[in-house]
């Protein structure tokens, strides 16, 4: 391993997709991902039985940490995340790679390592011409396993004993196991050549509040362990060897963010207040259990956004009603006395495909979310229970994803009221649960009038609302540049959701990871929105600006937002008002970098 | 040896997860457990988990699966049970 700082190494800017939030400064730890470069040697009689104990040696040791790291998985990730593990634990035990392993070093006469190499290539390709795109997958699992096998060999536990206090992964990609294995306190950043929005990094990352960036084409290949590195994810750049100049830059920025962040405890719980009294309300958005600690932490007036989905595994079987309630009980628990909302599964398209029906030509626009809940009834009704029911032991309130017409919102309140009807005859107990729509697709926000008088409230959903609002997928790079937050039809209707929500006398909480960045929380809350929710993490950030700024100036800002042409327009508008208005709270570096097409 | 018709009828088919389930079940009996496409253009050794992954098999699929050996007709009965049951996945 190269520790010693190299002088000289010119510094390197790599562009990709950054994931979470947040900039650190560290030092690479490089992960390999099976790219090692394994040689032949030829053994004699003698060694040849000592390779055989050799590799059996390794496998056990391998067993052992696959052991371990499915207890972990099953305890952080949960259950659906931990049976990938039982696979590989069988593929371990299988006598169809390890026999084979076996007869190859005795038959060629070769070391463990060009064994397992060989071995694992030849059912790589098997799987490789395999039509079902899932099966193929699998080969991963077969690499993942097999790359196991190697490490072992050479005798090292995979990376634990090289994390440092100020660790950057940087890899191809991450496998499963390896982000099940992470010792995720000492991780400070990542940075992978592969991987978009919606990856297993990504959703780590987000999860731990860590900046990550992905998309970076062939970052590893150039980062060796032990190089300075930064990671900001806020702007989707990895600065490898950085100047000091840049190092320097970081430093200070990273500084003052310790300073607001140092600031925050005094005024941490319950509604945040602007200088002029305007109250507003901040939740979390939470999904892995790995958050669930992040609501108490960060001073979450309940959680605004339960992502269900997680509870579905994409290849597992269905959790019952009984494991579905706990689920919901537990989340309801972290919601407190503030309460906890459910968004029914947000499940489809890429997320699904193949397990219930065809692979779809265009997710996003398909079979997803309240689509996918009202065509697999069964699926709903059991959700629907589920929730009914933990809501006799807290406050819970449902939210329906992706509503495009007022009738999906009858539909999925008539199946949800049968069933409470039906658990009423059954002697058992339910919890009064109010039911939301979440506006998310352009239609819904030119009918949210309708919408408001058959909901208890509106979530908006700023992610998808960009995508379909702009036509833009947010996970490519292709067309980045024009998934904009801050276009003028963004603005436009979260203004009119709002003002609709507003006149209906309903709550609408701003429930994208939009409201995370601070300059655009301060816009948000100028168009009207006074209940946020947003990964716990970020919320102190936010905390702290809305605390330090006057709604009326806010809503000064964004009513002159509203009036622009172009997303640059707007884009140009926010950093020169909150810029001037704001020195300290919006450094140069905190307001949206130009996005020039030109 | 017994043998015994089976068909895939959980949407995911034999995949990771209730190959798994499969591989532990069979594992479970000393007799030996086999699956076979019926038109015999593929089988597998069910204690074997690549073996089975290998089979590439997709819902609507129709295995011969077979059992030989002491514990036979209690091997066959538990696979045919869980082949019955879809893995435990849901199902409209």
């Amino acid at each position: 391993m190269n520790r010693r700082v190299k002088s000289g190494l010119r510094e390197e800017r790599w562009n990709g997709l950054g994931v979470s939030d947040g900039v650190v400064v560290g030092r690479v730890l490089r992960v390999h991902s099976g790219t090692q470069q394994i040689y032949r040697a030829r053994l004699d009689e003698m060694e040849l039985r000592r390779e055989v104990r050799r590799l059996r040696a390794a496998v056990r040791l391998s067993r052992r940490q696959l052991l371990a790291i499915r207890a972990r998985a099953e305890k952080e990730l949960g259950a659906a995340h931990a049976y990938i593990f039982d696979a590989h634990l069988l593929m371990l035990e299988d006598s169809k790679l390890i026999d084979e392993i076996e007869e190859y070093i005795r038959r060629e006469r070769a070391n463990a390592e060009w064994a397992v190499k060989v071995v694992a290539d030849r059912l790589l390709a098997v799987y490789a011409a395999i039509k079902d795109d899932y099966l193929r997958e699998r080969g991963s699992d077969i690499e993942d396993v097999t790359q196991r096998i190697l490490v072992a060999l050479g005798g090292e536990h995979p990376f634990h004993k090289n994390l440092t206090e100020d660790a950057v992964l940087v890899a191809e990609d991450l496998l499963p196991s390896t982000v099940a294995e992470l010792d995720y306190t000492k991780v400070r950043g990542m940075a992978m050549d592969n991987g978009g929005w919606t990856s297993h990094t990504a959703i780590i990352a987000r999860g731990l509040g860590i900046p990550a960036v992905v998309g970076l084409r062939d970052l590893s290949r150039r980062a060796r362990t032990g190089d300075p590195v930064i990671v900001d994810a806020d702007k989707g750049t990895v600065i490898l060897h950085p100047s000091a100049t840049s190092a320097e830059s970081y430093r200070l920025q990273k500084a003052s963010q310790k300073i607001e962040a140092s600031d925050a405890p005094e005024i941490f719980r319950g509604p945040v207040r602007s200088l002029d009294n305007v109250e507003v309300r901040l939740r979390a958005n939470i999904e892995l259990p790995a958050e669930f600690e992040g609501v108490a932490k960060f001073g979450a007036e309940g959680v605004g956004l339960y992502r269900s989905e997680f509870l579905l595994s994409q290849r597992g079987p269905m959790p019952s009603e009984e494991e579905q309630c706990e689920a919901y009980k537990e989340v309801a628990r972290l919601g407190g006395d503030a309460g906890a909302t459910v968004r029914l599964f947000d499940l489809g398209g890429e997320k699904i495909s193949g397990a219930f029906g065809d692979v779809e030509r265009n997710p996003a626009l398909g079979l997803r979310a309240i689509r996918f809940s009202l065509r697999w009834e069964k699926v709903l009704r059991l959700q629907a229970r589920s929730i009914l029911r933990a809501a006799a032991f807290g406050k819970l309130k449902i939210v329906l994803p992706m509503i495009s017409d007022l009738t999906d919102v009858r539909r999925a309140r008539h199946i949800i009221e049968e069933e409470r009807t039906r658990l009423e005859s059954e002697g058992k107990q339910t919890g009064c649960v109010q039911i939301g729509a979440m506006i998310e697709v352009p239609s819904a926000v030119l009918v949210a009038d309708k919408i408001a008088r058959e909901v208890d409230f509106f979530s908006l959903g700023t992610n998808d609302l960009v995508q379909y609002l702009l036509a833009v997928d947010r996970g490519n790079d292709d067309v980045s540049e024009w998934f904009r937050s801050l276009h003028p039809a963004v603005l436009q209707s979260i203004k009119r959701t709002l003002d609709v929500a507003l006149g209906a006398g309903i709550p609408a909480v701003i429930c994208g990871e939009m409201a995370a960045t601070p300059a655009y929380a301060v816009i948000l809350l100028g168009l009207g929105a006074t209940d946020f929710s947003m990964t716990a993490s970020s919320l102190p950030r936010v905390r702290q600006t809305i605390s330090k700024i006057k709604y009326s100036d806010a809503r000064e800002i964004a009513e002159e937002c509203l009036t622009c042409a172009t997303a640059d327009e707007v884009e140009e508008l926010v950093r020169e008002r909150l810029g001037t208005k704001w020195p300290k709270l919006f450094p140069a570096q905190s307001l949206p970098a130009k996005k020039s097409r030109v | 040896m017994i043998e015994e018709r089976v068909r895939i009828t959980n949407r995911l088919g034999l995949h990771a997860r209730a190959a798994a389930q499969l591989v532990r079940l069979a594992s479970g009996f000393s007799s030996a457990v086999r699956l076979e496409r019926v038109d015999g253009s593929a089988s597998a050794d069910a204690k074997s988990i690549l073996s089975v992954l290998m089979l590439a098999a997709a819902r609507g699929t129709e295995l011969r699966a077979t059992a030989q050996g002491v514990d036979e007709h209690e091997a066959i009965a538990a696979v045919s049970r869980l082949f019955e049951e879809g893995f435990g996945e849901i199902e409209q």
